[in-house]
């Protein structure tokens, strides 16, 4: 294993790093949505009171419009669902981060750990069509355009559209497409392939494919302290390595695994009631601990 | 003049430093000679004339004055290492303090003497340089003074004497190893051991400094308690200190105001503002605070005793009963100090015994918590009350309660189709609940106010930097919502959202201790209805409390022996107390028994005073309370009254009624091969014991006798209830339920006898509107559906299969949310009846529900794409039919706009007022800093928007004041009802998004 590679796991950084460090270690926050609710005034500053008509059409209108003016918010917890079904799945190396602008966008970055990809690393946008879920399957396209039969050369865009012929609500997820991106490197098919000399050379003449792949993966890893394709204060950017300001973040993200039990038994003190053992439905169950004998 | 005063007076003036130590040595020295001349001279072992001389006035005060400079020279001295100076060993060895204090003794004893002697000591221990109490020359007279002073003091002594006894107590908390030299002393004494801390006993309960002095210093000895093991078992096994403390609260509560003076309308809890102005409640305030600190930082053994007589000594006797006192008036005033206690008690082991007493004991055989349920239907300011407790309840987040007020119902899974089951832990990925509750905003109320945006010049809105508020600025990025320019948004709803995602997490946090998921799965459905039978069949009380029943208690009514219970059961009730009540006749109702008496030798021709309130309250039950249909199909009994009121009519002659009744006794007893031959009546009861506590029959039977007496109007009308065998391993205690769903049974009867009932009209309403939107999917036809289907409808003194063991398990297990659910569910159908107060606690009580994150009461409530049993009402489905209301309320009422626009003006003038309120209701909370975070801060439960009950000050504007109540009351309604939608469907939303797997470590995401 390639150290540079593991250590700039860690060195995933956002440029705007007032808060969340963590999001090469585990993606647990939205962003967006922490963000969303904190901002929020106890009472609006540059609200204004509208007080609308009460004709009977313009009821009609403003139905329609109280409608409307929820839909925003349906789309964007959508999306914000979609993306904690993405953190629950915790896909080996692949990383997502919605972007500043919009929760229609998502930055990611995938690691290929091994196979004929290996120690590849990936930038990659996911584009969502703004009528989700009941729109087409979201757009993965990779910043440089990998030598990958799936990959169109040009544009760099991966074919999802032949995993997710029509994208269906509830069944298909968000989560599904970033699998299937990473399952590609690892698995190459090469049936009506976007980059067909990937294919023919795959089928062919395997020796010329991997070096082909190797000159990719390469050339992908010699741009990835390039800035990020799309400017965006969520961008994922890399850095090399930086003691001052990674080697904090890596100690945390060691440290880590023990700090939850640390907390679970403060947090027993601090709040929370039960009575109830465990098993039993039987208010007051429970047995003292300290029972004086 | 007492030498203490003067002392402290001259010390200042003077300096030592620098003074040569021998110099002060060789003062001292001369000062003691001579002052133990003129004692010596009095001294009756020295001088024989001692006797006969008195004390005169001039050797007195040269003495006072000698021992003042000695005094003041031993408290200068500094030690060298850790040996005494030389003073201090001259003291010692002289023993010159007993021999002072020997003096004092000769002289006239008296209280100025007493206080001279509390002041030097308490000079010497707090100011000298070196340790004295080690010393016990020093310590046994001072314990000899302590014991003179104990008992018969005046009040200027016992100010001194706590002072001192405050200042020895810290000292020892510093130095724990005085401690046994204190108890060692005591025991040469011969008095009782630890004599400091008995002297203090008796003003535990004292009001001012006093008292406050002696608790901090008792709270010392608490706190060393905890780590001395021979301190906290004196203090358990030798001392009075639990019982005082508990039976104190008891006496403090009798001393309180029965009656709360006149708050105004909106008043519904007692907030810190309120007490402090009540002497009475600020002394029991006080020492219930204290109890908690002594809680908090005792040992456990004095803990779990003090917890226990705090229960057995305080709760059962004496709150029990007053919960059930005559007067709507009393027993409101009772609800309104159990709930400002329970916001009160921070420590969890206290919390619990209030949690217990409210949760499991039973008075008179009903457990308080199905009392209090049973009183939100009540149409007095009771309901008000006792939505404000359990608001409080359920704000604890606690697991116990939950358990017993909601989940045991939802846990057997059986309220949904067995089809959904899978659907309990689904998520809604779509927002689609959020939609579908949005959707259900009336028409007629999307006029009006509504907080938009103003136009901005941008693409979308970003929401910027606004938040410098609350959030303490830990996040200040920028961030943005997708949201176009030129939509209108409704910002209100992004707060909605906020405060939904703060109130979920909060109570996430919360529940992690929490024992299992309530997912549907863990507690297991089947398993939870097995245990719960076999658990119900030895029906065991909680060890703590059993163990109780060896040690001395206060009280004897606790322990209601499980066969005291069933010799209750059998009571029966005298139809002659049904006749006698009338709504306003509260006051006529004789006492049985005092407040602190027995409450087992209770006369059994007397109803229980809940009974009759239960009665009271279905008599003037105004509007129709809302039941499940599942009580009513099942309840075949209702029914059988109606064909029984037939047959009477038919032929209405007393001989046929009790000759069918006769002849369905026969019947059943050939029938049935139970324990033992019942009527036909009582089957029926049985069966629907098979759902309820076994005390509700009582209410049941009694109100069967009322229907009779109605129905009949013939007084001896002889349907008399055999005694009944009690059924105890059917009547499962998981569906326990009171009275209110029979009361609403009762006004069923009632509509179906009379058809010109207010009641059937307004259910015509409800038939007459098309129920819902087209785009539901729910199954509506069961909304309305008050005419029983033909299958449950049994034919008078009929179908055998209906008692049936068979059909007796279908109904063991039939759907029912449980009692708190459907009355609160009930009351908020009648949103628009009920007036502003009642409504903005109801959504309070709600919202807070639907912030739990349990996939079982999450799913119950929010989740509108999940199919009930078509006899269960979920809340969706109570909200559609206030949608309704609100819509025919608006076609009726002609300037229902203007009426709405200005309720909606008054309820955003609440919300400026709500800073204010917000404080108010933080200051309600006696906390301790330990326990802050805990999210019971009411302000917390519920968002500002909704922010009830702003006192004293919202008062001004109160809304349309010329119009009619009831007018007013359904326009504030309808106002109210679409914030609630959205703070549902935030809810919901939040809900949908929340990441269970990560909860681990959620605190760096919070």
């Amino acid at each position: 294993m390639n150290p540079f590679w593991s250590m700039s796991t860690s060195s995933v950084r956002k440029r705007p790093d007032t808060e969340e460090k963590t999001l090469s270690g585990e993606l647990r926050t939205s962003p967006l949505r922490a963000s969303t609710k904190k901002q929020l005034p106890s009472i609006p500053k540059n609200a204004v009171p509208i007080t609308k008509p009460a004709s009977p059409a313009a009821a009609s209108q403003s139905t329609n419009g109280t409608h409307a003016s929820y839909g925003p918010f349906y789309l964007e917890y959508s999306l914000l669902a979609e993306f904690t079904l993405v953190v629950k799945q915790k896909l080996p190396g692949v990383y997502v981060q919605p972007s500043y602008r919009s929760a229609l966008m998502w930055f990611g970055v995938i690691f290929i750990r091994h196979g004929l990809y290996q120690d590849g690393v990936f930038k990659f946008t996911v584009y969502i069509p703004d009528n989700y879920p009941d729109g087409d399957c979201p757009r993965l396209v990779f910043d440089l355009p990998v030598f990958h039969p799936l990959v169109d050369p040009l544009s760099g865009e991966l074919d999802v559209k032949r995993a997710f012929a029509k994208w269906r609500r509830n069944h298909n997820h968000i989560w599904q497409v970033l699998m299937y991106a990473r399952r590609v490197f690892y698995k190459i098919d090469t049936t009506s392939p976007l980059n067909p000399e990937a294919a023919v050379l795959y089928e062919k003449d395997v020796q010329l494919f991997k070096s082909k792949v190797v000159d990719s993966v390469k050339l992908c890893s010699s741009h990835l302290f390039d800035q990020p394709k799309i400017e965006d204060p969520y961008a994922i950017v890399f850095s090399p390595w930086n003691p001052a300001i990674h080697d904090e973040a890596r100690e945390k993200m060691l440290t880590q695994k023990k700090k939850p039990e640390d907390q679970h038994c403060k947090s027993m003190h601090v709040s929370g009631l039960s009575w109830v053992k465990p098993g039993s439905v039987q208010p007051f169950s429970k047995e003292e601990k300290t029972m004086p004998t | 003049m007492s030498s203490g005063t003067s002392i402290s007076k001259n010390r200042q003036a003077p300096s030592l430093q620098g003074v040569d130590p021998e110099t002060c040595m060789i003062v001292f020295r001369t000062h003691w000679a001579q002052v133990l001349k003129i004692l010596e001279k009095h001294d009756p072992l020295k001088n024989t004339q001692a006797k006969y001389g008195a004390i005169s006035p001039d050797e007195a005060s040269t003495v006072q004055n000698y021992v003042e400079h000695m005094l003041f020279l031993l408290i200068e001295e500094q030690a060298k290492d850790a040996s005494m100076g030389p003073i201090l060993e001259f003291v010692v060895s002289e023993n010159i303090m007993e021999k002072l204090f020997l003096w004092s003794l000769r002289r006239e004893f008296t209280d100025e003497t007493k206080i001279e002697q509390l002041k030097m000591y308490e000079m010497l221990v707090t100011q000298s340089h070196q340790p004295l109490l080690h010393h016990k020359p020093i310590l046994k007279p001072l314990m000899m003074l302590l014991s003179s002073c104990s008992g018969t003091a005046t009040s200027t002594v016992e100010t001194e004497l706590v002072v001192l006894l405050n200042q020895l107590c810290s000292i020892i908390a510093k130095d724990p190893s005085i401690l046994e030299l204190f108890f060692h002393t005591s025991e040469d004494q011969g008095a009782a051991n630890f004599l400091i801390f008995s002297l203090l006993i008796p003003f535990i309960h004292r009001e001012g400094t006093v008292g406050q002095q002696a608790r901090d210093a008792l709270l010392f000895i608490m706190s060393l308690s905890a780590e001395n093991n021979v301190v906290a078992n004196h203090i358990a096994e030798n001392t009075y200190f639990c019982p005082v403390l508990a039976t104190g609260l008891s006496g403090l509560y009798s001393s309180l105001p029965t009656k709360l003076e006149e708050k105004g309308e909106e008043w519904h809890c007692l907030l810190k503002d309120d007490w402090l102005l009540s002497p009475a409640l600020v002394q029991f305030m006080n020492s219930l605070e204290f109890c908690n600190a002594v809680i908090q930082v005792a040992h456990p053994l004095i803990r779990n005793q003090l917890v226990n007589y705090i229960y057995n000594g305080f709760l059962v006797p004496v709150m029990a009963p007053a919960l059930h006192k005559a007067t709507v008036e009393e027993v409101m005033t009772t609800t309104a100090y159990l709930d400002l206690f329970l916001r009160s008690v921070s420590e969890p082991a206290l919390l619990k015994i209030f949690l217990h007493f409210i949760l499991l004991h039973r008075h008179e055989n009903v457990h308080i918590l199905d009392t209090l349920t049973s009183r939100i239907n009540t149409p007095f300011r009771l309901c008000v009350v006792s939505l404000a407790l359990f608001r409080t309840l359920i704000g604890l987040h606690c697991e116990d309660v939950m358990l017993q007020l909601v989940l045991r119902y939802l846990i057997p899974c059986n309220h949904m189709m067995l089809s959904q089951r899978w659907a309990v832990k689904e998520r809604d990925c779509y927002s689609a609940s959020a939609a579908k509750l949005l959707a259900l905003t009336p028409v007629c109320c999307s006029t009006g106010i509504t907080l938009t945006l103003e136009s901005q010049g941008k693409d979308y809105i970003l929401w910027t930097k606004a938040a410098q508020t609350k959030d303490s600025g830990r996040r200040s990025s920028e961030s943005t919502c997708i949201v176009e320019y030129g939509k209108a948004v409704d910002i209100s709803y992004l707060q909605y959202l906020g405060e939904a995602q703060e109130a979920i997490l909060q109570c996430l946090k919360d529940c992690k201790v929490w024992s299992a998921l309530y997912d549907g799965v863990n507690p297991d459905p089947d398993t939870f209805i097995q245990t719960l039978a076999e658990e119900n069949s030895t029906d065991v009380e909680h060890p703590m409390f059993r163990l109780q029943q060896r040690t001395p208690s206060m009280c004897s009514s606790s322990q209601v022996t499980p066969f005291g219970e069933k010799m209750q059961l059998e009571l029966e009730w005298d139809d002659s107390y049904d006749t006698g009540i009338s709504p306003g006749s509260d006051v006529s109702l004789p006492q049985p028994y005092d407040d602190l008496g027995n409450t087992e030798m209770q006369p059994p021709a007397q109803p229980p005073k809940h009974i009759q309130e239960m009665k009271k309250s279905a008599i003037m039950l105004i509007k129709g309370s809302y039941i499940e249909e599942s009580d009513f199909q099942d309840d075949v009994m209702v029914y059988r009254l109606c064909a029984q009121k037939d047959t009477q009519d038919d032929d209405n002659t007393k001989e046929k009624t009790s000759n069918a009744a006769r002849e369905h006794e026969v019947q059943s007893q050939t029938v049935v091969n139970g324990p033992l031959a019942k009527s036909q009546l009582e089957m029926d009861l049985d069966e629907h014991s098979k759902r309820n506590s076994s005390s509700t029959q009582g209410v049941m039977k009694e109100q069967i006798n009322q229907k009779m007496t109605e129905i009949d109007p013939q007084p001896d009308l002889e349907l008399k209830l055999s005694p009944q065998e009690a059924d105890r391993n059917l009547s499962v205690r998981l569906l326990s339920t009171d009275g209110e769903d029979f009361i609403a049974q009762y006004d069923k009867i009632i509509k179906e006898l009379d058809p010109n009932s207010a009641s059937l009209e307004e259910q015509k309403l409800d038939t007459l509107i098309p129920v819902s939107p087209a785009e539901e999917e729910e199954d509506f036809e069961n909304f309305s559906a008050d005419t029983p289907s033909a299958e449950s409808m049994p034919s008078p003194f009929g179908l055998k299969e209906d008692i049936s063991p068979k059909h007796a398990a279908r109904s063991q297990s039939a759907p029912f949310t449980g009692p708190f659910i459907s009355v609160v569910l009930s009351k908020l159908e009648n949103m628009l009846e009920n007036s502003l107060h009642v409504n903005l606690l109801l959504i309070g009580i709600i919202t807070q529900l639907a912030s739990y994150p349990q996939p079982l009461l999450r799913s119950f409530l929010l989740n509108t794409n999940m199919v009930f049993q078509p006899s269960v009402r979920s809340l969706y489905q109570v909200l559609a039919s206030v949608k309704n209301k609100i819509e025919h309320f608006a076609s009726v009422e002609k300037d229902f706009p203007g009426l709405l626009l200005e309720a909606q003006q008054y309820l955003l003038f609440r919300v400026d007022m709500s800073d204010d309120a917000e404080e108010l209701l933080t200051k309600g909370n006696v906390q301790h800093s330990s326990n802050t975070g805990k999210g019971r801060n009411l302000s917390e439960a519920y968002p500002a928007v909704l922010q009830p009950f702003l006192g004293q000050k919202g008062k001004k504007g109160l809304a349309h004041p010329g119009l009619p109540v009831h007018v007013r009351n359904a326009v504030l309604a309808a106002a109210l009802f679409p914030e609630f939608l959205k703070e549902l469907a935030a809810l919901a939303q939040e809900h949908s998004i929340l990441c269970y797997k990560i909860l681990g470590d959620f605190e760096d995401y919070y």
